[in-house]
Order: C-alpha cells, then sequence, then structure tokens
C-alpha cells in the first residue's frame, strides 16, 4: 500500500477552507436553529399547565394557533429529508416565486440554502429538546413561584428556564454534532463545504485514502471541539 | 376580629369527580387552623383553591376582601398575601437557601438585591439555618430544605400562610424541627395558619381550631382538645384511631 503523506500536506490548503466553510454554515445554521427552535418548542406548549396556568378568553384561540403552526412546522421538518429540503430551497423554491409572483430572476445563493436549511431543520429537532425539557421541570416549581405572587414570565424567566436550560445541553450537543455533519449534504447544491473540497481534490488526483482520511479526521476535530465546549457548559452549570 | 377567608358552599370538581363539597368556612386573622382527613378528602384541594393554584367550579370564596374568580392582577395580589408551603418542598433546585427567600421578595415585592438578601438572612436565621446560606437545596437534609421553603413563603410577608403536609415528607426524626419553627410563628407573629397534617400533637399544642374533612365535606370542627377527645362521627373515632396507633 503506498501512503503518500505528502498528498495530505498538499491538500490541506483547500480542505482548510471547506473546513471553515462547514464550520460557517454550522455555526449560522445552529444559531438561527436554537431561535427557531426555542420558539417553535415554546409554542407547541403555548397555553398548557408547563408554562402556568391555562389561558382564557381571547388567549385560548391564540394559544391553539400558535400551538398548530408549531407543530406543523416541526412535523413537516421531521418527516422530510434534509437532502430533499435542501434541494428544494436552493432548487424549487425559485420556481415557485417565479410562477406565484411576477419576479423573474429570483434565485437563492447555494451557501445561503444552505444555512437556511441547517436552521429550519435543526430549529424542528431543537424544537422538541426544547419542549420535552420544559416539560420535565417539576411543576411544582412554578407552583411554588406562583404562591410567591411572582409573574409568570419572571418564572419562566428565572426558573423554568435555567432548568430546562441545563436539561437541553446533552440533547443539543448530539444536534449539534448531526447538524455539523448534514452540512456535507450540501455537495449536492454545490457548496464548497470540507465535502466538497475532498470531493473535488480526489476527482484530480485519485488520492482516495489519504483525501477521504484527512476529511474524517478534520470532520472528527470540530465535533470533538462541539462536544467538549457543550461537556464544559454541562459542568458548569451542574446542580446538584 | 375579621374574617381573611371566606367560603360559601363551595364545590370544586375535576371533571365529574367532585372534589369539595359544599364547604363552608370562615377563618378570622391570626387563626391557627388544623385540617385533618384521610386521603382524598379533599383538605389539599381546599388549601389550593384558597390560594388560586385550583380555581372553585361553584360557591363564594372572598380572600383578603377579594372575591375570587378574579383577573390575573387581583390573584397575584391574593398570592402576595396568601403564602404556600407544599408537601415536596418545591424549592428552586438552581439557587442557594439564600437566593431562595430572597427571590420572592425581589421579583414579587420588587425590592433591592441588597433589601432582599437582608430580609433573607434574617428568616433563615430565624428558622436557624443561617449557616446554610449559600448551599443549594440538594445539598440539605429534608427537614433543612422544608425550614428554607417556610423562610421562602415567609420572605414576602404575607398575611396567611398555608401549609400542605408540611412534614409528610420528612424522616421522622426531622419532623420535629419543622414543627417548632411553625410553633414559633404561630406564637410570635399571630400568623394566620391554615395546616393540613397528620401531626395531633401539633393540632392539639398550636391549633385553635381543628377541622376533620372527609369525602369532600367538613364533617366536624371545633376546639382541638374536644374534637379530639369526643369526636361524634363514627368517620372520625375511626380517622383518630389510625393516626393515633403511628
Amino acid at each position: 500500500m503506498d501512503f503518500e503523506f505528502s498528498v495530505i500536506v498538499e491538500s490541506i490548503p483547500a480542505l482548510l477552507a471547506g473546513a471553515k466553510l462547514t464550520w460557517i454554515i454550522t455555526v449560522l445554521g445552529i444559531s438561527g436553529g436554537m431561535v427557531f427552535g426555542i420558539l417553535a418548542g415554546l409554542g407547541r406548549i403555548a397555553g398548557t399547565e408547563s408554562l402556568g396556568e391555562k389561558p382564557h378568553g381571547i388567549f385560548m384561540p391564540i394559544s391553539s394557533l400558535i400551538r398548530y403552526i408549531s407543530s406543523g412546522y416541526v412535523e413537516t421538518v421531521r418527516g422530510t429529508p434534509i437532502i430533499v429540503q435542501a434541494m428544494f430551497l436552493y432548487f424549487a423554491f425559485p420556481m415557485l416565486v417565479k410562477a406565484v409572483t411576477d419576479i423573474e430572476r429570483f434565485r437563492i445563493e447555494a451557501l445561503t440554502a444552505a444555512v437556511i436549511t441547517i436552521i429550519l431543520n435543526a430549529g424542528a429537532y431543537i424544537a422538541e429538546i426544547v419542549r420535552g425539557s420544559v416539560v420535565s421541570v417539576n411543576k411544582g416549581l412554578l407552583e411554588a413561584g406562583m404562591s410567591l405572587g411572582i409573574s409568570r414570565f419572571q418564572l419562566i424567566v428565572h426558573v423554568i428556564g435555567p432548568i430546562a436550560f441545563r436539561r437541553m445541553i446533552p440533547p443539543l450537543g448530539n444536534q449539534f454534532i448531526i447538524s455539523l455533519k448534514d452540512t456535507s449534504l450540501f455537495i449536492v447544491i454545490g457548496v464548497g463545504e470540507l465535502t466538497r473540497q475532498g470531493q473535488e481534490i480526489m476527482a484530480s488526483n485519485f488520492r482516495a485514502l489519504e483525501i477521504w482520511l484527512a476529511v474524517a479526521v478534520m470532520y472528527l476535530i470540530m465535533t470533538t471541539v462541539l462536544a467538549m465546549s457543550l461537556r464544559h457548559l454541562e459542568r458548569r452549570m451542574k446542580i446538584f | 376580629m375579621s374574617s381573611i377567608i371566606e367560603l360559601k358552599k363551595v364545590c370544586k370538581s375535576f371533571g365529574n369527580t367532585e372534589v369539595l363539597h359544599n364547604v363552608d368556612l370562615s377563618i378570622q386573622e391570626g387563626e391557627v387552623v388544623v385540617i385533618i382527613g384521610p386521603s382524598g378528602s379533599g383538605k389539599s384541594t381546599l388549601l389550593r383553591c384558597i390560594n388560586c393554584l385550583e380555581m372553585i367550579t361553584s360557591g363564594e370564596l372572598i380572600v383578603d376582601d377579594i372575591r375570587i374568580p378574579a383577573e390575573q392582577g387581583r390573584i397575584r395580589q391574593i398570592r402576595l398575601e396568601v403564602g404556600m408551603v407544599f408537601q415536596q418542598f418545591n424549592l428552586f433546585p438552581h439557587m442557594t437557601a439564600l437566593e431562595n427567600v430572597a427571590f420572592g421578595p425581589r421579583k414579587a415585592r420588587k425590592m433591592s438585591k441588597a433589601e432582599a438578601t437582608d430580609i433573607a438572612r434574617n428568616l433563615l436565621d430565624k428558622v436557624g439555618l443561617a449557616e446554610f446560606e449559600n448551599k443549594l437545596p440538594g445539598q440539605l437534609s429534608g427537614g433543612q430544605q422544608q425550614r428554607v421553603a417556610i423562610a421562602r413563603a415567609l420572605a414576602v410577608s404575607p398575611k396567611v400562610l398555608l401549609f400542605d403536609e408540611p412534614t409528610s415528607a420528612l424522616d421522622p426524626e426531622m419532623i420535629g424541627e419543622v414543627l417548632d419553627v411553625m410553633k414559633s410563628i404561630a406564637k410570635d407573629s399571630g400568623m394566620t395558619m391554615v395546616v393540613v397534617t397528620h401531626e395531633m400533637g401539633f393540632a392539639a399544642q398550636v391549633g385553635n381550631r381543628l377541622i376533620f374533612m372527609d369525602d369532600g365535606r367538613i364533617v366536624e370542627e371545633g376546639k382541638p382538645g374536644e374534637v379530639m377527645k369526643n369526636p361524634h362521627s363514627e368517620r372520625l373515632k375511626d380517622f383518630l384511631g389510625h393516626v393515633k396507633h403511628h
């Protein structure tokens, strides 16, 4: 077997450029995904006892509507493959816009499509993580807080939020790593991320062993950084 | 003396199950009322209705001159005046003992951090936990946690304290320390207290009135000593027999 270490060394600049793009898509994607996830996760339990008292009057239909919208989003995204979502956004969505409106040359940059796909996709899974964690917080804490005369909003911010957040960290770590690896699928819409860079170098020198080994190690380094920072956060927020 | 809690023909149902049935009760300021009764008799539900954690189905409930049901703002007003101590303590697990006690004054009474901390220190001292102020609930024993919970309820300076089986989740050797704190509150501050408990000794010593509930109704009430000595109903005789055996 001939293993040329120099092949790896030569390909490092291109691979690093790809890794950088992978990292950017991931960080933007999971940041936006957190926003979507928290909104949709809380949305799915809007007006239920997990967030305090049941609403009455006008707030009842409003909270039902919020629950339906949030659930619709989560189920749609979870129910379709991410690669289909990426292709839909990049290829199909502009056509849809063209058909519905008069905008002729509407298109989405591949990188933008990639980031949006991760945001929407991670957001749906994070929503379930948020919902599960909030629902798991002992209802007695909310009652204790309410019996002190503290507002529901204050209790969500200072009691439910921090406790639920601690419980979210392990599953969030999972989701962040999954989202990072999902960026490799954007090879199909031509985003020059790490996998795509590897593929292109491989196509020119046919050194599959060296290149895919280097690519794998780079993914491993990035996922390890993610996992370790979350472990660090988890340790810092440990409660007895 | 004026009554601070007034219930007239209060009913409470969960679905088709009626938990409280035509309950009439009037509690005066400064009174210590002890409620006993078998499990499922509606004692806890009664407390939870007074604190608006449950809404009554029908009847009249007036707490501190506010008629319930009321809008959110008024309900928060009631809760400021009516504190509650729970069977499971329900301390905020991510806050130290001091932060737990200071949280109410800060967020509900809108005090400054310094003021709230001052109040919290005083109260922790009062319940004998001054040196534990920086401990998290998980680092405290059950009895200590319940004493912190009592301090927390006192911190918003309510007029009434409701105790929902405050010693039922405790190991036997820790019951005394919690009851002692409750006794001193009753004696020193003249606080109005409604206590659901099985501690007959406490009822006899501290209670002004003993109420026996069964099946969602108030079956008997009166001076604790007399009620315990001369129970009229078969159900209370039976219940007291069971309690005394423990």
